[in-house]
C-alpha cells in the first residue's frame, strides 16, 4: 500500500488579508509544515493603471506611474517620461539630467530602507522596523521641502524637471545623507552578524543565476548572484548623468552559494546598493551646472505628440522598470502604454522558489525578493 | 329584613367587622416570613464575617496584597512597562494620551476590548471557545499563590509548590492546541501546534534548571528556596541555570526569539487570531501574567527573594529585583529576529539541557571542593 501525502495538503491562502499581505493573495499548499505547491495570485492589486494612462496627457501620465510604487516615485515617473521625450524630441537641460540622476538615487535609498526595515519585521524582530524609517524621515522631508509632497512628489516632466533645487533643499539631502552614512554601518553589522538572522536566512531562498535569468529577475535580485546587470552601466541613458560620476556596478559574490544567492546574500547586496547611491549623490552634488532646468519647448510640444512608438526603461530599486508608449498622430492622450514592472517576475519566481521550504520560511522568501504590489498588478 | 327581601347568606356586617382581624392575620404572614427571611440573612451574614474575621488575613492576602488585585493591577502595570520600553527601543514615545506618561492608556485599551463585540466564528465549537481563555487566565494566575513576595506576604506555601507551579503551566499549552483547533481556522490551529511544539522543546531545559536551586536549598518549595538564600545567593554558584531557565522561559511565554506560536508576519496571531474582545484580553492578560510568574519565580530561584538591601522592606526588595527582571525579559525581547519552530526545537535540546544539566554537576563539585561554600549554603540541616 503506498501513502500519498498529498492526501493530507491543505490549502492555506496567505492573503489578502494577512498582515503581512499588504493587498496580494498567493494560495499555498502545505503537508505538515512543508509547502508543496505555491500558486501566486496577481490581481488582488488591480488599479488598471495602463487604461488610466490612455485618458491621461502626456504630462499627466507621470503621476498616474508614481503611484504605482510610491516608495520609488522619482524613478517609477521616470520610464514614461522619457518614452514621451523620445516621441515629441525634446531637449533635456544639463541641469535637469543631473537634478534627476540625484533625486531617483535618493528615493532609491529610501526605497531600500523602507524595505529593510520591513523585512526585519517580517523576519520577527519588530523593534527594527522604526529604526531605518527615522532616516527614511530625512529623506522624505528634503522631497516634501523640494516637490512639496513627502510621497507623490510629481518631480520628473517631459523636458526636464519641474521644481529647482533650492539651498535648502539641497541642505536637508546632504543631512538626510549625512545621517544614514553615520548610521547605515552599525546596522549593517547589526543584521549581518546577528546568528539568529543567519539561521533564519541563510539556505532559504536559494537559487543560481541561470534561474534567476530564466524568471526574468533582474536588479538587486540578481546582482546578488554576482552578476553586474544593471541599466545604470549597460545602456547608459543620455538623459541622465551616471557617466559624470564614478561609480561600480555593486555585486555579491556569494559565499554559501557560488554562482547564486540566498535571503542572506540578498540582505547584503541591497546594503550595498544604498552605499552606491550616497556615492553617487556625493559625486554628482557639485557638479549640478548652471541653466534652465526643463526645455523651454516642451509645454508646447507635450500637448499634440507626433505618431509613434517609444520605450523608456530605468534601472528602478527592484530591477528594471520598462513602458513602451504608442500614440498616433496629433494625439492628445497615448493609444497604448504597456508597463512592464520588474515584481512581476520576481513575484511569480516564487512558485519556483517555495516548494519544499516550512511555512515560516514563505514570508522571508517572499521579503527577500524585495516585491511591490503594484508593479505586478498594473 | 333589610334591602327589598333579599336573604344574604352571610352575615354582611359581622363580615366587614371581621376585616381588621383578617388583615392583622395577613401581616403578621407576611411579617412572619420577612422575618425568618431577615433572621436568616442575617445568620448568613453573622457566620460569613465570623469567617472572615477568622481567617481575616489569609483573604486579605489571596484578594487584596500578594493576591488577585495586586497581580491584575501589576499585569496591567507590565503591559504599560513593556510598551514604553519597546517604544524607547523603536525610536518612538510608547502611550502618552491617557493619564500621565500615558499610565492609563492600559485601562482604556481594556474598556475598548471589553466593549468589542465577540466574534466566534462559524466554524468554532463555541462552547469550548467561550470557555478556554478564561481557563488559561486562571491557570496562569494559581501559581502567583506560591510566589513568596516576602516571609509573611504569600497566600500557601506547599511543600511541592516548585512542582505544581510547572504542573499549571503545563495546562497552557493544552489550552493552545485546544483554542487553535476549536477556532476552525487554519492559521490557528497551525498556531496551536507550534504553542505545543514551544513547550514540548523547552520544558525539561526548564524543569532540569530549577533541579540546581531546589537541590541546593534541599527543598521543593519556592518558599524553602528563597529562604535558604539568606546568606548567599544562587545565581552565583550556578549562573548557567539561570541563563537556562530564563532562556527555556522565554522559550515557553513564547516572546520575540521564540515567538513562533504568535509570529504575526507568518500566521498572524496564532492560535489567538479568532478571539476577539474579552477572550482575547484575557489570552493577552494571561500571557503577561505568564511572563511576570516566570520574573518572580527567577527572583525567589536565583536572586535571593526576598533578601537583599538590609535597609528597605523585604517585599520592595523582592518587587525591585522583579521590575529589573522584567525589564531584561522586554530588552531580550526586541533584541533578535525570529526563530523558525525546528530551530527552536534543536536549540533547547542541543544547548540547554546539557548546558543545564553541566551547571547542577559543576556546583555539587564546587560544594565537595571549595572549603567554606557548604557552611554559607546552610547544607546539611546546619
Amino acid at each position: 500500500m503506498s501513502v500519498n501525502i498529498l492526501d493530507e495538503a491543505v490549502e492555506v491562502w496567505f492573503g489578502p488579508q494577512h498582515v503581512s499581505a499588504h493587498g496580494w493573495a498567493t494560495k499555498l499548499t502545505i503537508v505538515g509544515d512543508f509547502i508543496v505547491e505555491c500558486d501566486p495570485n496577481a490581481g488582488y492589486f488591480h488599479r488598471s493603471a495602463e487604461k488610466c494612462l490612455e485618458f491621461r496627457d502626456f504630462r499627466q501620465g507621470a503621476l498616474i506611474m508614481e503611484r504605482l510604487c510610491m516608495l520609488e516615485a522619482f524613478l517609477a515617473e521616470y520610464p514614461y517620461v522619457k518614452a514621451v521625450e523620445k516621441i515629441a524630441a525634446l531637449e533635456v537641460p544639463e541641469r535637469a539630467k543631473v537634478m534627476r540622476t540625484i533625486m531617483m538615487e535618493a528615493s532609491r535609498i529610501h526605497s531600500l530602507q523602507f524595505w529593510w526595515g520591513q523585512f526585519a519585521a517580517e523576519l520577527g524582530l519588530f523593534a527594527m522596523l522604526l529604526w531605518p524609517w527615522v532616516d527614511r524621515e530625512y529623506f522624505l522631508d528634503s522631497f516634501e521641502e523640494l516637490t512639496g509632497s513627502r510621497h507623490a512628489v510629481s518631480y520628473n516632466t517631459p523636458g526636464g524637471v519641474k521644481y529647482d533645487f533650492t539651498e535648502k533643499s539641497v541642505k536637508m539631502l546632504l543631512r538626510a545623507l549625512d545621517r544614514i552614512e553615520e548610521r547605515i554601518p552599525t546596522f549593517r553589522d547589526m543584521i549581518l552578524k546577528s546568528p539568529t538572522f543567519k539561521l533564519r536566512t541563510r539556505n532559504v531562498g536559494t537559487f543560481t543565476a541561470e534561474q534567476g535569468l530564466k524568471w526574468g529577475l533582474s536588479g538587486p535580485n540578481i546582482k546578488a548572484c554576482g552578476i553586474p546587470m544593471d541599466l545604470r552601466k549597460d545602456d547608459p541613458d543620455p538623459d541622465l548623468a551616471y557617466n559624470m560620476c564614478d561609480w561600480e556596478v555593486p555585486i555579491t559574490h556569494s559565499e554559501k552559494h557560488p554562482g547564486g544567492s540566498d535571503a542572506y546574500d540578498r540582505m547584503v547586496q541591497r546594503f550595498k546598493e544604498i552605499e552606491t547611491s550616497i556615492s553617487i549623490i556625493r559625486q554628482l552634488l557639485p557638479q549640478v551646472p548652471e541653466g534652465p532646468i526643463v526645455d523651454p519647448k516642451a509645454r508646447t510640444k507635450t500637448n499634440r505628440l507626433p505618431a509613434g512608438e517609444a520605450y523608456g526603461r530605468v534601472e528602478g530599486t527592484r530591477g528594471i522598470t520598462t513602458l513602451w508608449l504608442k500614440t498616433t498622430d496629433k494625439a492628445q492622450t497615448p493609444y497604448r502604454a504597456k508597463i512592464r514592472g520588474p515584481c512581476f517576475s520576481s513575484y511569480y519566481s516564487l512558485k519556483h522558489l517555495v516548494p519544499g521550504s516550512t511555512f515560516a520560511d514563505f514570508i522571508v522568501i517572499f521579503g527577500s525578493l524585495d516585491p511591490y504590489p503594484g508593479w505586478w498588478d498594473r | 329584613m333589610i334591602g327589598g327581601g333579599i336573604l344574604l347568606q352571610i352575615d354582611f356586617i359581622a363580615w366587614l367587622r371581621g376585616i381588621p382581624d383578617w388583615l392583622y392575620e395577613v401581616i403578621r404572614w407576611v411579617y412572619g416570613i420577612l422575618y425568618a427571611l431577615f433572621t436568616w440573612v442575617w445568620g448568613l451574614f453573622v457566620w460569613i464575617w465570623a469567617v472572615v474575621m477568622d481567617s481575616f488575613w489569609f483573604l486579605f492576602k489571596a484578594i487584596l496584597f500578594p493576591g488577585l488585585i495586586f497581580v491584575v493591577l501589576g499585569i496591567i502595570f507590565a503591559v504599560w512597562f513593556t510598551r514604553k520600553t519597546w517604544g524607547r527601543v523603536q525610536a518612538r514615545r510608547g502611550p502618552y494620551h491617557m493619564g500621565k506618561y500615558g499610565g492609563l492608556q492600559l485601562f482604556a485599551d481594556a474598556i475598548k476590548l471589553v466593549a468589542k463585540e465577540t466574534i466566534i466564528p462559524d466554524n468554532a465549537k463555541r462552547w469550548m471557545y467561550r470557555v478556554l481563555p478564561s481557563l488559561l487566565l486562571i491557570a496562569v494566575l494559581i501559581p502567583f499563590a506560591f510566589i513568596p513576595w516576602d516571609n509573611n506576604w504569600f497566600i500557601a506555601d506547599l511543600s511541592v509548590s516548585l512542582v505544581l507551579t510547572f504542573a499549571f503551566l503545563t495546562v497552557v499549552p493544552v489550552v493552545s492546541v485546544l483554542a487553535g483547533w476549536t477556532s476552525g481556522s487554519k492559521y490557528t490551529l497551525i498556531g496551536g501546534f507550534r504553542a505545543a511544539n514551544n513547550q514540548f522543546a523547552a520544558e525539561i531545559p526548564l524543569i532540569i534548571s530549577s533541579v540546581g536551586p531546589a537541590m541546593l536549598a534541599g527543598s521543593l518549595s519556592v518558599m524553602g528556596i528563597s529562604q535558604a538564600q539568606a546568606n548567599f545567593w544562587y545565581i552565583f554558584l550556578l549562573p548557567v541555570n539561570f541563563v537556562t531557565f530564563m532562556v527555556s522561559a522565554t522559550v515557553i511565554v513564547g516572546l520575540v526569539p521564540f515567538d513562533a506560536p504568535v509570529a504575526d508576519s507568518e500566521i498572524l496571531f496564532g492560535w489567538r487570531t479568532e478571539f476577539t474582545g474579552i477572550y482575547f484580553t484575557m489570552t493577552y492578560f494571561a500571557e503577561f501574567a505568564k511572563q511576570m510568574l516566570f520574573c518572580a519565580l527567577m527572583v525567589a530561584m536565583f536572586f535571593g527573594g526576598s533578601y537583599g538591601l538590609p535597609f528597605i522592606p523585604p517585599v520592595l526588595n523582592f518587587i525591585i529585583k522583579f521590575l529589573v527582571m522584567l525589564f531584561f525579559f522586554v530588552i531580550v525581547t526586541s533584541s533578535f529576529f525570529r526563530l523558525r519552530q525546528d530551530q527552536v526545537a534543536h536549540f533547547c535540546w542541543r544547548w540547554l539541557l546539557p548546558l543545564s544539566l553541566l551547571n547542577v554537576v559543576g556546583a555539587m563539585l564546587a560544594i565537595v571542593y571549595i572549603p567554606g561554600l557548604a557552611e554559607l549554603l546552610q547544607l546539611g540541616g546546619g
